[in-house]
């Protein structure tokens, strides 16, 4: 078995697409790093402080003003409402909640990029895993060794889990010392709050406690994953329903893209909250953002992603084992 | 070689694995299973007190006025303040404008109550405001539909919240020189004006007497700015100053604002 594993693995290191994936994420970070400077700089440029409780005080009163003026739909107006809460929250409580570094940035990156920027990245790893194979003619050579197909699928599987945290952990690092370039290494000590739970236009802070960034972090990269995985896995089941990488790529585009798209106006269609793509925002409930549907929880959007994932997983093995090849 | 470049890589991916899961594991451990144990520590104004930037702070509180609103460019009367004392002293000037549109006198009183605010107010060398406005005008229904009982009723709850404003302000900073800019008709050119007038007057009247009782309030008078030609510097709201009559404000009152010697612009 391992030794099936190790053949997928020097499939995918040959293919580059590790590397080039690697490349975009530097290419993206630097991007990035140069975006938020440039913001810090002006936030400091135009209120004339580099005081993060005066900015921070700023942004209240700005959000205040907005939350004043009509013409807001509702969507806007919780989520505005919510995050000013919030942001009183961290003032009162004397914490910072984007103090400078690149442990910070590694936060803000991971959070951005959770519904959209790494489920394409894991897609890109994904989605010819078995496709190529049936494109390419490959799979009747696999498929005759002496080896029980489930084992051969296995494998290919094992592989791809295996590629998405080697992406993660690319990612965590490229985003390290990319940005701390800029921003400073430092800042894994920081506390920040987590434990937010929104119910309506209101944010609960019974269960807020006080956590180190490097905790923080390491949580929402296991909630990264976590998505990651699930995505992974319904790409590897179209890739194994489908012999058309091409093919693959669009439906899990599509749906991707969808999925960002309905979040933000999904509010009043309440059923769309079991379609896996606007469960995907599993750090904002960590940190305490309002969920696109009402009566969304952490606990609710994981159950909602694990069984997609495993009827994905499912019904990929079930295919597979069960295909006529010619 | 490139079989090396694979295990190096494979060895990796299996110790993120490990790392990730321990993340998922203590991400599930912490948001479901937490139990609140200590509260977290409020901020409280003495830890942050201190820390003070240089320059000549002005800190501006109050409403849609102080706010800007009706000016395209944005800055309000505090800017324009703001760019007359640039000229004047070598200091530089620091902003931090609290205001919010639609804000009352009771807003004023709670928002008097957060502590970042309060620090911003202890370290104001001086304090720009303007509230009641909306006390008064209550979004414009009160003047149309004008019943003496309810005017009565709203003026003595202003009143009361304005003598807490001024209160706290000197509470937290005993020195720092507070501009209370009153309120101008911006009916005057409709067909009751009289009355309207004779209610604002009477207004600022009762606020300036108000203002009056602490050191160091100077109630601003702006009803004159705009009793002529008051269409001109109006925002096509017919409520809100334009950027002119922002202007107007702010030069009103940049020129009540001298510096000490050393501080000024030899040029």
């Amino acid at each position: 078995m391992i030794n099936l594993v190790y053949n997928e693995m020097i499939k995918i290191v040959r293919k580059k697409r590790l590397l080039i994936i690697a490349a975009i994420i530097a290419v993206l970070v630097a991007l990035f790093t140069y975006a938020q400077l440039k913001r810090v700089q002006s936030i400091q440029e135009q209120l004339g402080t580099t005081d993060w409780r005066a900015q921070l005080q700023q942004q209240i009163i700005d959000t205040q003003n907005r939350l004043n003026s009509s013409g807001l739909s509702e969507e806007w107006r919780k989520f505005l409402q919510i995050r000013l809460q919030q942001q009183q929250y961290y003032l009162d409580h004397d914490i910072n909640p984007s103090a400078p570094g690149a442990p910070t940035f590694m936060r803000m990156f991971a959070e951005n990029s959770i519904d959209l920027f790494i489920p394409l990245m894991v897609m890109v790893i994904a989605a010819d895993l078995v496709s190529s194979e049936a494109s390419g003619g490959t799979i009747k050579l696999l498929l005759t060794r002496p080896v029980k197909r489930w084992k051969i699928l296995l494998s290919k599987y094992i592989a791809m889990i295996l590629s998405v945290s080697f992406i993660l952990l690319s990612l965590g690092a490229l985003s390290y010392l990319i940005s701390g370039v800029v921003f400073g290494f430092s800042g894994w000590t920081l506390p920040l709050l987590t434990g937010f739970s929104v119910h309506g236009e209101e944010l609960d802070t019974a269960n807020v406690h006080l956590i180190s960034q490097w905790k923080y972090l390491l949580m929402e990269f296991g909630l990264v994953w976590f998505v990651s995985l699930v995505v992974g896995t319904l790409t590897f089941m179209l890739s194994v329903l489908m012999r058309s990488t091409a093919a693959v790529m669009g439906i899990m585009l599509a749906a991707l893209i969808s999925g960002a798209i309905l979040s933000t106006m999904v509010s009043s269609w309440e059923s769309a909250k079991y379609l896996f793509m606007v469960n995907l925002r599993l750090t904002d409930y960590v940190s305490g953002m309002a969920p696109p549907i009402n009566g969304m929880t952490l606990g609710f959007s994981m159950t909602v992603l694990a069984v997609w994932g495993l009827a994905a997983l499912i019904i990929s093995f079930i295919v597979f084992t069960k295909r006529d090849v010619y | 070689m490139k079989v090396n470049v694979v295990k190096i890589i494979a060895a990796l991916a299996i110790f993120s694995s490990g790392l990730w899961m321990a993340g998922l594991g203590l991400a599930i451990k912490d948001q479901f299973f937490y139990e609140a144990s200590s509260p977290v520590k409020k901020i409280s104004l003495e830890n942050v007190a201190e820390e003070k930037e240089d320059g000549f702070h002005i800190v501006a509180l109050g409403d849609s006025l102080t706010r800007g609103t009706g000016d395209e460019s944005g800055k309000g009367y505090v800017g324009y303040v703001a760019d007359e004392l640039q000229t004047k002293t070598k200091q530089t000037i620091r902003v931090k404008n609290l205001a919010i549109k639609g804000q009352r006198s009771a807003g004023l009183v709670s928002q008097l109550q957060q502590i970042e605010v309060q620090r911003q107010i202890k370290q104001a060398d001086i304090i720009l405001m303007t509230i009641g406005g909306n006390d008064l005008f209550q979004s414009g229904e009160a003047l149309s539909n004008f019943s003496l009982e309810r005017m009565n009723q709203a003026k003595a709850d202003y009143l009361r919240n304005l003598h807490t404003i001024f209160k706290t302000i000197r509470h937290l900073n005993p020195d720092a020189v507070v501009f209370y800019i009153s309120l101008y008709n911006p009916f005057n050119d409709l067909t009751d004006a009289k009355t309207t007038s004779a209610v604002v007057r009477e207004w600022n009247f009762q606020s300036a007497e108000a203002a009056a009782n602490y050191p160091n309030i100077i109630a601003v008078p702006t009803f004159d700015l705009f009793e002529l030609n008051v269409n001109d510097y109006l925002y096509s709201d017919k409520f809100h100053p334009n950027k002119e009559g922002y202007k107007l404000i702010g030069e009103r009152v940049a020129s009540l604002i001298t510096f000490t010697e050393g501080d000024e612009k030899n040029d």
